[in-house]
């Protein structure tokens, strides 16, 4: 068959492909089932040309037509469309606390590395109030403990900042972080350690030298409601980082590259997860944890439902036998 | 056609394997249409962010909380959800042709473009994406460090309806030996490029097969016979 014959033969199909393709969503969103079965039994008839054309060394034009047309075709007829309410259910109700738990080395790897410095820095800070010092200027420290004291402002804020303004602040300045904390496991690792250990650290030290100063109510019965979800979540960035230097440095029987593909594709579901954890600890931080007219054993107890509910969460839920009831 | 080393080494060109057993031709994107991608999506999240910002400090605190969400969004949020619409590619990359698949030539998957935007933070390291560009020039696919984990692809998108350069009409003359397959594509396919090529370097071209394909053709037009050749050979007899 000479090419113009198979041209002659075939151009319909490819002309219907290529109108089926052209974008116009008024269409499109439109199109049924059998719509898109006809655009997929197209696009295979279109590979099979291809495949034909260039085994027989046909026009490079005629190649490239059909080169370009299966490309497009290949795109829309393995379009993913199946992210809804239902995926989004799935992912809270197993799929992100399994991952936590099949990442519990990582996760019991970050907690050390948080709670360490936060614990080591809290106690100095503590027993030696100028340590603090070397973390923090002084200016910070003035701060704080304006924010913490028993002044009439709302607790930990530098000014009576309204709420929806420290919403924000909290979404674009934690969520970075963690975002960072998690980009940081492709340095083996160490990026991640790092911002872990520093947040544990900086945070220990403001703990010890509140707490020396008396503020110590004011500023755990703030912390103890998002913090739940807050110190769980960098931990949890930690934790999806790691897993990344963990691919990097322990392959196993895969290709570096290979392990870390896969290594990102699981770690992807905890950020998933943390990401709406610093939501949620946001929401909290802004709207509750600062109201002072919340009597302070009220936000004791709310705070420590929050952390049982949280470890709760992450130890039973989504497990095989309960997500069948 | 079996590529030599120095030409695999040379072409970027990266074939994908679909299920229906063809190769998908993709074609990597480099740093410097990237990089104008890059600024184009900066600048509009600059102008939108200060526009919407006019309107938001109009609010007082709530505004300002609402502008640090938008910033928020904008930041990390942005390419993903260009990426995972329709064009795969944010409003920047589809000005410049670009759009962003899988690596196995795919469509982006959500998970994929989340991995290989929040990697940024990595690609960004120590500075101004130096690692990402160190990265980038490093590797014959273009990949950033994002990409490398997200197991994505930057890619010329497939242009639509390629001029279908046929050859310029001429009478179709039989070629006076049997010529291989590699030999007809040649001579095809150059008679598709004759109306792009000046006339001297046409028939330089020519010259190479017309003796063997057209002995016959001396002092005439030498471009006309060949190309009468390829009409022969694609089926005009």
């Amino acid at each position: 068959m000479t090419p113009l014959q198979f041209e002659a033969r075939h151009a319909a199909v490819w002309n219907e492909l290529e109108a089926a393709l052209e974008p116009s969503p008024r269409q499109r969103r439109g199109t049924r089932a059998a719509d898109r079965a006809r655009v997929a039994a197209l696009y295979r008839a279109a590979c099979e040309h291809l495949a034909i054309a260039e085994s027989r060394s046909y026009p490079v034009w005629l190649i490239d037509r059909l080169g370009a047309l299966t490309a497009r075709g290949h795109q829309l007829v393995y379009a993913q469309r199946d992210f809804g309410i239902d995926k989004l259910r799935r992912l809270f109700g197993v799929d992100f606390p399994a991952a936590v738990r099949a990442h519990r080395l990582h996760v019991l790897i970050a907690l050390v590395v948080f709670a360490a410095p936060l614990l080591v820095v809290g106690v100095m800070s503590y027993l030696d109030p100028g340590f603090v010092l070397s973390l923090h200027d002084a200016g910070a420290i003035d701060d704080y403990e304006k924010m913490y004291g028993d002044a009439d402002g709302p607790i930990g804020r530098r000014t009576a900042a309204s709420d929806w303004a420290m919403f924000g602040f909290y979404i674009r300045h934690n969520i970075g972080i963690a975002f960072q904390c998690f980009a940081g496991g492709l340095f083996f690792g160490i990026g991640s350690l790092f911002v872990v250990a520093l947040n544990g650290a900086l945070a220990g030290s403001v703990a010890g030298y509140l707490t020396w100063r008396g503020h110590g109510e004011n500023f755990y019965s703030f912390v103890i409601t998002h913090g739940a979800f807050e110190l769980t979540g960098i931990v949890l960035a930690g934790a999806a980082g790691l897993a990344l230097g963990h691919a990097l440095l322990v392959p196993g029987r895969r290709s570096r590259l290979a392990a870390l593909q896969l290594a990102a594709r699981r770690a992807i579901v905890i950020v998933y997860g943390m990401t709406a954890m610093f939501v949620v600890a946001a929401a909290l931080e802004a709207f509750w944890s600062s109201a002072r007219w919340v009597p302070v054993h009220v936000k004791l107890v709310v705070g420590a439902a929050c952390w049982i509910g949280v470890i709760c969460y992450f130890l039973f839920q989504g497990r095989p036998g309960r997500s069948r009831s | 056609m079996p590529a030599s080393s120095a030409a695999s080494r040379l072409d970027t060109r990266y074939a994908a394997e679909t299920p229906e057993g063809i190769a998908l031709l993709l074609r990597p994107a480099g740093l410097v249409p990237r990089l104008y991608a890059y600024s184009v999506d900066v600048l509009i999240r600059v102008v939108f962010f200060s526009v919407a910002f006019v309107f938001l400090a109009m609010l007082g605190r709530l505004g300002e909380g609402l502008a640090l969400l938008l910033f928020f969004l904008l930041e990390w949020l942005y390419p993903v959800a260009f990426e995972l619409g329709r064009s795969g590619a944010t409003p920047g990359k589809r000005m410049l042709g670009l759009t962003v698949v899988m690596d196995t030539g795919l469509p982006i998957t959500p998970a994929a473009s989340l991995t290989r935007n929040l990697l940024r933070g990595a690609d960004f390291l120590p500075s101004l994406y130096a690692f990402g560009v160190l990265s980038m020039l490093f590797r014959r696919d273009f990949k950033r460090l994002g990409d490398i984990a997200a197991g994505t692809l930057v890619v010329h998108a497939p242009q639509t309806g390629a001029p279908a350069a046929a050859p310029p009409a001429a009478p179709a003359r039989a070629p006076a030996v049997a010529l291989t397959a590699r030999a007809q594509a040649a001579i095809v396919a150059w008679a598709g490029r004759v109306a792009r090529l000046t006339e001297a370097r046409a028939d330089e071209l020519a010259e190479i097969a017309v003796p063997v394909v057209v002995p016959r053709a001396m002092g005439g037009d030498r471009v006309a016979a060949l190309v009468g050749v390829a009409h022969w050979l694609l089926g005009r007899r």
